[in-house]
């Protein structure tokens, strides 16, 4: 049992009938909303299907960080299996394991959601006044090149050599101790995440935070959610502990993610229209870049530096480039192969360069991105086969990185495909036309789960109505979290979801207490 | 000519509805003699299994020695860490790995895909290499996508295990100290 009002659901007893707010789901949407209810003055009970892990658990090790902090113990993947997907699964969401970049939707993005999918009811204006509030809360601030790592260092390194567009990244970070573990739990509390910012804030103020609560469904009684049905889960985190446990609120909002709330939402009768529909990734490919000094992609600020020099390439889908971090058993996922040609390459480590090229999907009229399905267990499956325009992109950002590896100095540099295609100098980087980019041909990645809710004005073409996020025929239900978004966004998306959560808070404490 | 007419004939969306590997199962594992030649089971546990059973333990075992080709390597450990990481995963994927690894095996289905008659389990270690080799190249995605999962699913079970951290040169985590 903790306490100060986080509790292992298996151990708490409701001490009141009913709650005036029932949040699912305690990352960076849920945990920013409840801050400001309870600030003005609602009783507020976040329900949380991970557990309630902190510093002392944060151990820097990929064998004990994945399963305790991950979905699906860090196996989550797209049906097919063509796409690994890195989503948080704890007290404080993916915050706790993202790699802290921190970016204002583009205005861009926000202009295309009104006038292509009707989002009328906040502008950046709206945004502005809520995002300075969460920089200040989360000491977001850009880091100097001189702190960045080798790592990030020659992605900036070529892209400078090649004219293209750099900067370095804004993190949300205070005291940062720069270890490299951002993506195992910061072990000393320097990440800014909901597990040490918004959430500690509203239990401070009296909210309660239920962990390892899993929320099956929603009654929905009238028109209106009656009440949230949960299974609680066992120590391990993941089966069912075999109690459950009913919440009722006036209010319900759904901050699980954009797998975990259309999930939701299904589960609950609630599948029909966009509904699990539209679910963007931002899908990853990276290269490898072997350099004859020393890299150790392992410490460091992990992502500090990135590129939207690609944003735009007019009809075609857009990119952008970061670093990731390099631990052993991350490399060893990274590097194609099996046996000893896995092997030759894994002991290059120290020297490895690992720069990714995002694609920015759910722009052109084409690209519906995925769609979240719902098991026989429950559990949920997001299915997104890959349009041949977003391979293509990704083999342009394959070709760019390529290019920029071998700017900054690298002596061979490797795609992710199996087996690698593997370049000495731009001279033959033509071979990549012919590589194959096709389904589990070539490792792609996500860390970027948004859309699967969309907000809009139109009933017919969304789920919840952008003013207020609040779901389009159930009167108490509002989604807060990144599966709002009609599209992906270009750029990481925490500070998008803090945004527009701390926005819709303000709104909500207002017009609940006068309504 | 056989693999042809089953690839064209099975669809993913097909083999999709079937559960990840059902369709595979359904196609190829009918019952005929190859498909029950049984698997040699030369790697014990040394531990309780959480999903797999002995069998599967065993075939799993088999491919960690393949897929991790290092001073030290331990198949046996893999097997375990993989078995402990997948019981953790929901129903529908522990039953998909579980189909897998059996499919992976079945002396049957590798006739059909890869002109082998023996199970995985019995192959010579060039041969084994040459299985997960036709899986990886494979015309069809989904078995492409099988080898990713048994070969990272291995690779990460031991990679992420400390005692083989300083076979690449990695330090381990620093010291915590003062915030700088």
């Amino acid at each position: 049992m903790k306490t100060n009002g986080f509790f292992d659901a298996n151990e708490w007893r409701k001490p009141v009938e009913k709650y005036d707010v029932c949040i699912i789901g305690s990352g960076a949407g849920g945990a920013v909303v409840a801050a400001q209810l309870v600030a003005a003055g609602f009783s507020v009970i976040i329900l949380e299907e991970g557990g309630h892990h902190t510093k002392a658990e944060f151990k820097m090790r990929e064998d004990t960080a994945f399963p305790m902090l991950y979905q699906e113990a860090g196996t989550r993947a797209t049906k097919d299996l063509g796409i690994s997907i890195l989503q948080g699964r704890a007290v404080g969401g993916t915050t706790v394991v993202n790699w802290t970049t921190s970016f204002r939707t583009p205005q861009s993005v926000l202009d295309h959601w009104r006038v292509v999918h009707g989002v009328g009811g906040f502008t950046k204006a709206d945004l502005d006044p809520h995002w300075a509030a969460v920089e200040e809360r989360l000491n977001i601030k850009q880091i100097p090149l001189e702190e960045t790592n080798r790592n990030n260092r020659t992605l900036y390194d070529g892209c400078k050599a090649l004219g293209l567009a750099v900067e370095t990244t804004f993190r949300n970070t205070r005291n940062c101790f720069k270890s490299g573990y951002c993506g195992m739990g910061c072990p000393v509390d320097a990440k800014q995440s909901m597990l040490v910012t918004y959430l500690p804030d509203a239990v401070q103020k009296g909210a309660v935070v239920l962990s390892r609560c899993r929320v099956d469904r929603l009654i929905i009684e009238a028109g209106r959610v009656a009440r949230a049905e949960c299974r609680l889960l066992r120590e391990d985190g993941y089966g069912e502990s075999g109690r459950a446990l009913t919440i009722e609120a006036n209010r319900f909002i759904l901050s699980a993610g954009a797998i975990g709330t259309p999930a939701v939402l299904i589960r609950s009768g609630l599948g029909e229209g966009f509904v699990g529909k539209r679910t963007f990734l931002h899908p990853v490919v990276g290269t490898a870049a072997i350099f004859k000094d020393p890299i150790e992609p392992y410490y460091g600020a992990p992502q500090s530096v990135c590129s939207h020099a690609l944003a735009d390439r007019g009809e075609n889908v857009g990119l952008f480039l970061e670093a990731a971090p390099l631990h052993p058993m991350m490399a060893s996922l990274a590097t194609s192969g099996f046996g000893d040609e896995h092997h030759a390459r894994m002991i290059k480590l120290p020297f490895t360069s690992a720069h990714i090229a995002l694609a920015i999907d759910g722009f052109h009229p084409s690209e519906v991105g995925g769609t979240v399905e719902v098991r026989a267990s429950g559990a949920p499956l997001l299915d997104y086969p890959l349009p041949p325009r977003i391979w293509d992109a990704l083999r342009e950002g394959l070709k760019t990185l390529i290019r920029i590896d071998l700017a900054a100095g690298a002596q061979e540099v490797y795609t992710p495909h199996d087996p690698p295609f593997v370049f000495k100098s731009e001279k033959d980087l033509a071979r990549l036309d012919e590589a194959p980019m096709a389904l589990n041909r070539v490792s792609v990645y996500s860390a970027h789960v948004m859309g699967g809710a969309k907000m809009g004005d139109d009933p017919k073409q969304s789920v919840v109505r952008s003013s207020d996020l609040r779901h389009h025929t159930v009167a108490n239900l509002h989604v807060v979290d990144g599966s709002v978004f009609p599209t992906s966004l270009g750029v990481n998306p925490q500070e998008s979801i803090y945004g527009l959560a701390h926005l819709m808070g303000a709104r909500f404490a207002q017009d609940w207490k006068t309504g | 000519m056989v693999t042809r007419a089953i690839k064209n004939e099975v669809t993913r969306r097909r083999f999709l509805k079937r559960g990840l590997l059902g369709g595979f199962l359904l196609a190829t594992a009918g019952g005929l003699g190859l498909g029950l030649w049984p698997t040699r089971q030369d790697a014990n546990p040394r531990r309780a299994l959480k999903l797999l059973d002995e069998r599967g333990f065993a075939i799993l075992a088999a491919i960690a020695a393949r897929t991790v080709r290092v001073p030290g390597a331990d198949p046996i450990e893999i097997a375990h860490r993989v078995d402990e990481t997948l019981s953790l995963g929901v129903p529908e994927a522990r039953k998909d790995f579980t189909q897998l690894l059996l499919l992976f095996e079945n002396a049957l289905a590798g006739f059909v895909f890869d002109g082998r008659a023996k199970p995985f389990t019995r192959l010579s270690p060039e041969a084994q290499d040459a299985v997960l080799l036709s899986w990886r190249n494979s015309r069809v995605a989904l078995r492409r996508g099988g080898y990713h999962a048994l070969r990272k699913l291995t690779l990460a079970a031991h990679w992420s295990n400390p005692d083989h951290w300083a076979a690449v040169g990695y330090p381990g985590p620093p010291q915590i100290g003062r915030p700088t």
